[in-house]
């Protein structure tokens, strides 16, 4: 087996160490047999994006974030919907989730239309909500706890057209007020969740590896792993924040 | 009302009860004086001729140069040691050399600034001269991203538009300030690349701050500095009045390089190694030699200065050489790598890794510091021992990196890792973040007399 995943922005977006999730998805991938190809997929690069299995956004700085509006135009917005429909794996971070999203409105009034794939929207304010979160998936999306670290200022709302990722237990989630984090719509997720989010959550990263395989395999089983390191630090995470 | 004298005899006796209880805080004595007198740093520098050295990294090293001149020249100074770098420890370093009265016991001030404090600290302290070393991702969860950094800096240099500014040219964020402010500006920077093996790094600015276009290089030094220039709108990296023309050589200990500033080339030998000190140096060089020194002097300063705290620091408690480099971001952790694992012989390295306020409580910037160059070294690289609040999460990022296993060991508790790094029959170094510093020479100190860092 293998999976073709495409690590979009890794120029432009790469802020709070987001690429551990790529290290991640290839180590867990290939620890099983199964190839991992990841190709990164820059700003103003052209790329059939329909060869790929699985997609990474991570998050970015502002200043950068303004640099790819010109680019999701171009294009690649479309190209992201399909492949959303198409039910391709997507794991989406705080601003590449954000921008997943229909538009972004800052705080002064000013309307940012986003790539819309999926059914959300993120107001910004001046106020950041920075700290150690921690959640609960929702039952189909695996049911684990997910620890990380979240710092953003958007406020980002759903929409009926996709569900929470989670439930918050601590820290402030999708936008401090609903009690909700992240999205699923079909195969693509998104999160606040710095960390990054893969390497010390590992039943959430095999549930994400597991949606993209059996997109292309059918039915699938994960041989466990040796996850000492990994539950080390999320269960070191779990006891500070359940206290 | 008059609050000064108050405020100061305040900050005085806070101090004087600290050092008797033992205790060598800094933020207190300055917290209780600002409480009384909230301008009170504004009076106490009026009569003072100030150094400011800002930036992400490098400052402190910057500073121990610059002010290891004064030292040379039997000038009457004084700088803030203990990077005591906030308005409150600034304030109390400037209360304990006056009088009561507020005036000055000392002509000048070295003053190291925590970048993000410059807002409120450059506007009071109107320096003559200000160096800004660079610009890098720090703490996001305190500094916020690069441009949020450089505007804060801005903010506060257009405070005080009689300073000359010394600004590193390769660094397009820092060098953006000038075309934003009166001032006197003088560039510095390197003219050639300092590593034949750079490790990859994710860049911190790769487009122009000016018209969001990619940049393109001529050369690269590290991370986002070198010979940038816009394809769009031409902003470009200036030329630099003082250039390092030359890399003669580097090895564990120093560097020796070559200066050239107005057409004089200079030979100047720098008692700490690595390419980030490089950068120090002739930043230093430069603030030196814009604020009344001889090239000589200067030089004589480069070579002659002694390591900041923690900043390759060495310590021979123990059967091997011991020296401690802190790391606190990225861009910094990325050269104090570049700069080990080109070092020959062989190694054990410590890391100790806290998430404490100081330190910046999110951690995942570990996962963007290319920890996959160790695998470089080879057999030379002998064991590597984590430890800190998040050691958990240390040893995860090691072991992603291709680290295995049996090299690597998880030790909580200091008393035991100490006790193995000066067991240890191969030369140790510790990369410690601030907080994982302070607790490592607070139990050295007990163990071994280490000093204390106020001392």
């Amino acid at each position: 087996m293998e999976l073709k995943i495409c690590h979009l922005y890794p120029d432009a977006l790469n802020l709070y160490g987001d690429q551990g999730n790529i290290i991640c998805i290839r180590r867990r991938l290939t620890a099983r047999g199964i190839e991992a190809a990841v190709t990164g997929v820059r700003v103003g690069e052209k790329c059939d994006l329909t060869q790929f299995d699985m997609f990474f956004i991570g998050g970015g700085q502002d200043f950068e974030q303004e640099v790819l509006l010109s680019d999701l135009a171009a294009g690649r917005a479309a190209d992201i919907r399909a492949a959303v429909e198409d039910g391709k794996t997507f794991l989406t971070i705080c601003g590449g989730y954000q921008m997943m999203g229909s538009h972004y409105l800052t705080h002064d009034g000013v309307r940012c239309d986003f790539i819309g794939a999926m059914d959300l929207y993120t107001e910004g304010r001046s106020e950041r909500m920075i700290g150690n979160m921690l959640f609960r998936c929702t039952g189909e999306n695996s049911g684990s706890l997910v620890v990380g670290f979240e710092n953003h200022s958007g406020r980002t709302y759903l929409g009926p057209g996709c569900t929470p990722l989670g439930t918050v237990i601590c820290g402030r989630g999708n936008n401090g007020e609903d009690g909700t984090e992240g999205a699923r719509y079909k195969n693509a997720f998104g999160s606040y969740s710095h960390g990054p989010i893969l390497p010390k959550n590992p039943a959430f990263a095999d549930f994400l590896l597991k949606t993209a395989l059996e997109r292309r395999y059918g039915s699938v089983s994960l041989e466990p792993l040796d996850d000492k390191y990994e539950l080390a630090a999320h269960e070191y995470m779990l006891g500070r924040l359940a206290q | 009302m008059n609050m000064q004298i108050p405020a100061i005899i305040a900050c005085k006796l806070t101090r004087l009860a600290l050092r008797l209880m033992g205790r060598g805080g800094t933020a207190l004595p300055g917290k209780v004086a600002l409480r009384i007198c909230p301008n009170l740093l504004g009076y106490l520098a009026k009569n003072v001729k100030t150094v400011v050295i800002t930036g992400t990294n490098g400052k402190t090293t910057s500073a121990r140069i610059v002010e290891q001149a004064f030292i040379q020249t039997g000038k009457s100074y004084f700088a803030n040691k203990s990077g005591a770098n906030l308005i409150t420890g600034i304030t109390a370093e400037f209360a304990a050399h006056s009088t009561i009265f507020g005036r000055p016991k000392c002509e000048y001030a070295v003053i190291e600034c925590d970048e993000a404090a410059t807002k409120a600290i450059v506007r009071q302290l109107r320096p003559s001269l200000v160096l800004v070393t660079n610009i890098f991702r720090d703490q996001l969860d305190r500094y916020g991203e690069v441009a949020h950094t450089l505007e804060n800096i801005r903010i506060g240099l257009s405070a005080a538009p009689e300073a000359t500014l010394c600004l590193n040219a390769d660094c397009s964020l820092t060098a953006s300030l000038a075309a934003e402010l009166p001032n006197r500006t003088v560039f510095f920077g390197v003219d050639v690349p300092i590593y034949k093996n750079r490790v990859s790094e994710v860049s911190d600015a790769p487009y122009c701050i000016r018209c969001k276009s990619e940049y393109e290089y001529d050369y690269v030094t590290y991370a986002h500095l070198g010979g940038y220039r816009c394809p769009k709108c031409g902003y470009s990296r200036p030329k630099p009045r003082v250039s390092v023309t030359r890399i003669l050589s580097q090895t564990a200990d120093s560097s020796r390089i070559e200066i050239t500033a107005d057409g004089a080339s200079h030979t100047a030998d720098i008692s700490l190694p690595g390419g980030f000190n490089i950068y120090n140096a002739v930043g230093a060089f430069t603030a030196l030699t814009e604020f009344g020194f001889s090239a000589s002097e200067a030089l004589s300063a480069l070579g002659g200065f002694e390591c900041a705290f923690g900043r390759m620091e060495k310590f021979d408690f123990g059967l091997s050489p011991i020296r401690m480099i802190l790391v606190k971001n990225p861009a910094g952790c990325n050269q104090v790598l570049n700069f080990l694992t080109n070092l020959d012989g062989d190694a054990v390295f410590v890391i100790c890794l806290n998430d404490n306020y100081a330190d910046g409580t999110d951690i995942s910037w570990i996962w963007d510091v290319n920890f996959e160059v160790l695998l470089g070294m080879g057999e030379s690289l002998k064991k590597v021992l984590v430890s800190g609040i998040r050691a958990d999460d240390m040893a995860l990022r090691l072991i992603y990196a291709g680290i295995p296993d049996s090299m690597l060991e998880v030790v909580y508790d200091y008393d035991e890792l100490i006790e193995r790094m000066a067991s240890s029959e191969t030369p140790v170094f510790v990369m410690p973040t601030y907080t994982a510093m302070l607790d490592l020479r607070r139990r050295l100190s007990e163990k071994f007399g280490v000093s204390n860092f106020w001392e």
